[in-house]
């Protein structure tokens, strides 16, 4: 082989070396060019569906919004427990059996339970005793109103006041379709609307102009349009939010003195009680997130980014259960650490709760026992009314989600004021006893399990949990039955 | 019997020459596509090629430090070049991973050796308008150990502001990377035109 042709060889490998190189940075760059444009595509093919003013049924607007419609799914999942509440059922009667006694006379002695995610609203609803069985129905419609996205449907078609007069029952084939799309959205433009007169009305009682109101307020009113403390005003059931003096405990509790309301009167002390239901939004609008702007949706379903798209985590959960991306886009600290300062309040928070529940628990079996020994009326009046106070200071704080983590300082002072009371409520029925001869310290009745106080404020949970059963195989049914052929589909979430 | 053996050596050969260009040929598609020689630059623009930094880039941007200082003036240590570049390319590796992967978490959260060279490029600068004996104790050493603070527990918002998030800055206008296909092949820039 001569030089000649060795040399000729080499050109001709290099040549070939930097055609191969040329060609197959030209074809990556044409295979590049393919993937741009896929993307293309998918960026202008967007179809969006119609969604139907009143439409209900989730899955439907789903279908426009998959992102928001599959994270709003992750409400079903009940894997989450903090150290007081999570998404799990908890059995609070279980847990705290003074409860039992403190609303003796009231449904919530029945059943009270940690609610599951929203999609699972109207499960919990048919299933808790609160809202009894066939022979016992004893609720208004009033009470589907937070539960279901039939619900602005219903008022729209109905009328508020029809809706809320009604019975609940009557009304179980209409509404089926749990808490969603369409209870904090407009359906055309997905702007965030309020769809539960009662909220409107409350604002425009206080003067507030609901034109006026920002986009940011709005992250947190939708949410008030549930997550608040209400009643059920007159015969007619109305539902009506107690703000008129203002959100705070002390001035809800002066509307209801001043319009003479009571929930109920207690079956053990006869008090003329009041039920507070979650004043969450109340309780954080006395707190320093409230204070800084920070809106409920910023720390319950925090913005989220995926794959260049913006949108809202419609997993509404407790953020301990996302501290990355809800408390960590403000706060610098670890995770540990903040959970850490999380506990802390609400260790403090349930501390005093629990010395409040007890010295509540005691006065209203004090006050049965001083009845018992011939207590009057007027002697009564005072302690009673003691008692209510006490206990809807208490109840203020202990009902509203959080474990007072919303604003522990207001949570606390409130707290204060129940064990207050309450105190004040035992000294004067030791006065009543002092009079009577009873010797003190007064024995009273053991009420340690959730079983052994139901049964000594008497109720016979045999014959109510049958009645539910009843219900929930022969009613449930029949109800979704029509449902689904009124509608077309029925989700079962 | 040899010119045999000369075919098939020269078969193996030109195989392997071929094989070689197209490695060759896809790595430098990569580093087209991934506009990898910018990452040698200081230049901020380079910081949100993948666009995952884009709020980092954004309230920089806003920032007084815009003027005075780019992302690698504070992001990458300074005292000397081996360790310059061997962080960048510790960080770089670990960000086209992640990217890559997609396991970008929605808030971004600085690592503690990056904490370290911030606290050295804050005094770095800054040197004339802090104490010498006070400042000693402010690095991100003595943090490490539990002692002292670091700069920005106090300026909390210098300079990307106070909410961190990916999705913070939604609206930002922040460079974009240009189409990867070179403007001679784009047969559509006439018809477009």
């Amino acid at each position: 082989m001569n030089e000649k042709t060795s040399s000729r060889k080499k050109i001709f490998y290099i040549l070939l070396f930097i055609a191969t190189v040329v060609v197959v940075f030209i074809l990556g760059l044409l295979a590049a060019s393919i993937f741009e444009r896929r993307g293309e595509s998918i960026a202008r093919l967007e179809p969006i569906k119609e969604i139907a003013e009143w439409e209900p049924r989730n899955e439907i607007w789903g279908e426009n919004y998959p992102r928001q419609y599959e994270s709003y799914r992750k409400t079903l999942d009940t894997g989450f427990r903090s150290k007081y509440a999570g998404s799990a059922t908890i059995d609070y009667l279980e847990d705290y059996p003074d409860l039992v006694v403190l609303w003796a006379g009231y449904l919530f002695s029945r059943d009270f339970k940690q609610g599951r995610g929203h999609a699972y609203a109207i499960r919990d609803l048919r299933q808790t005793l609160r809202t009894g069985g066939v022979e016992f129905s004893p609720q208004p419609g009033t009470c589907w109103s937070c539960k279901s996205t039939d619900v602005p449907r219903l008022i729209q078609s109905m009328g508020a006041e029809a809706f809320y007069k009604s019975k609940w029952s009557d009304l179980g084939d209409q509404v089926v379709n749990p808490i969603g799309c369409q209870d904090c959205h407009d359906p055309k433009t997905m702007d965030l609307r309020i769809t539960r007169p009662a909220l409107i009305e409350a604002l425009e009682r206080q003067g507030k102009k609901i034109s006026s109101i920002t986009h940011q307020e709005m992250r947190s009113l939708v949410c008030a349009q549930c997550h608040v403390e209400y009643y059920f005003k007159g015969p007619d059931k109305y539902l009506t939010f107690p703000w008129d003096k203002g959100f705070s405990a002390d001035s809800m509790e002066s509307y209801y003195n001043e319009i003479g309301f009571k929930d109920w009167e207690h079956k053990l002390s006869k008090a003329p009680m009041l039920k507070a239901q979650h004043p969450d939004f109340e309780l954080y609008m006395t707190g320093i997130h409230a204070k800084r702007g920070v809106s409920c949706a910023d720390c319950h379903m925090p913005y989220k980014i995926e794959g260049g798209v913006k949108y809202t985590d419609h997993h509404i959960q407790s953020p301990l259960n996302n501290i990355a991306n809800s408390c960590q886009v403000c706060h610098r600290q670890s995770e540990t650490q903040l959970l850490k300062d999380v506990y802390e309040r609400q260790d403090r928070v349930a501390e005093i709760r629990k010395i409040a529940e007890y010295s509540l628990r005691k006065a209203h079996l004090e006050a049965e026992l001083a009845w018992k020994n011939g207590a009057t009326e007027d002697e009564m009046k005072p302690i009673l009314e003691l008692l209510r106070s006490a206990q809807w200071r208490w109840d203020w704080v202990a009902a509203a989600n959080s474990v007072g983590f919303h604003s522990p300082v207001e949570a606390l002072r409130v707290l204060g004021t129940a064990i207050e009371r309450s105190e004040k409520a035992r000294g004067l029925l030791n006065v009543v006893f002092t009079k009577r001869g009873v010797s003190l310290p007064v024995s009273l009745p053991d009420v340690g399990t959730k079983l052994i106080a139901q049964k000594y404020i008497g109720l016979d949970l045999e014959k109510i949990l049958q009645d539910k059963l009843n219900f929930l195989q022969k009613v449930v049914p029949e109800w979704d039955k029509k449902a689904k052929s009124r509608q077309g589909t029925l989700q079962e979430y | 019997m040899t010119r045999e053996i000369e075919i098939k050596n020269s078969i193996f050969k030109i195989a392997f020459v071929i094989l070689l260009g197209i490695a060759v040929g896809l790595a430098l598609v990569i580093l087209r596509v991934s506009n990898a020689v910018s990452y040698l630059s200081d230049d901020p623009v380079a910081c949100v090629n993948c666009h995952i930094m884009t709020p980092q880039y954004a309230t920089w941007f806003h920032s007084s430090h815009r003027e005075w200082a780019t992302c690698n003036d504070c992001h990458v240590p300074h005292n000397n070049i081996v360790r310059k570049y061997w962080f960048k390319a510790n960080d770089g590796f670990r960000h086209a991973s992640i990217f890559t992967l997609r396991l970008d978490p929605q808030v971004i959260q600085i690592k503690d050796d990056g904490k370290t060279v911030v606290q050295e490029n804050c005094i770095r600068c800054h040197i004339n308008q802090v104490n010498y004996v006070s400042s000693s104790y402010v690095t991100g050493r003595n943090f490490k150990q539990g002692k002292g603070n670091l700069c920005w527990d106090c300026h909390r918002n210098v300079p990307h502001g106070t909410v961190h998030s990916q999705a913070s800055t939604p609206y930002a206008r922040a460079p974009r990377l240009g189409p990867i296909i070179p403007d001679w092949m784009n047969i559509n820039k006439n018809i477009n035109k």
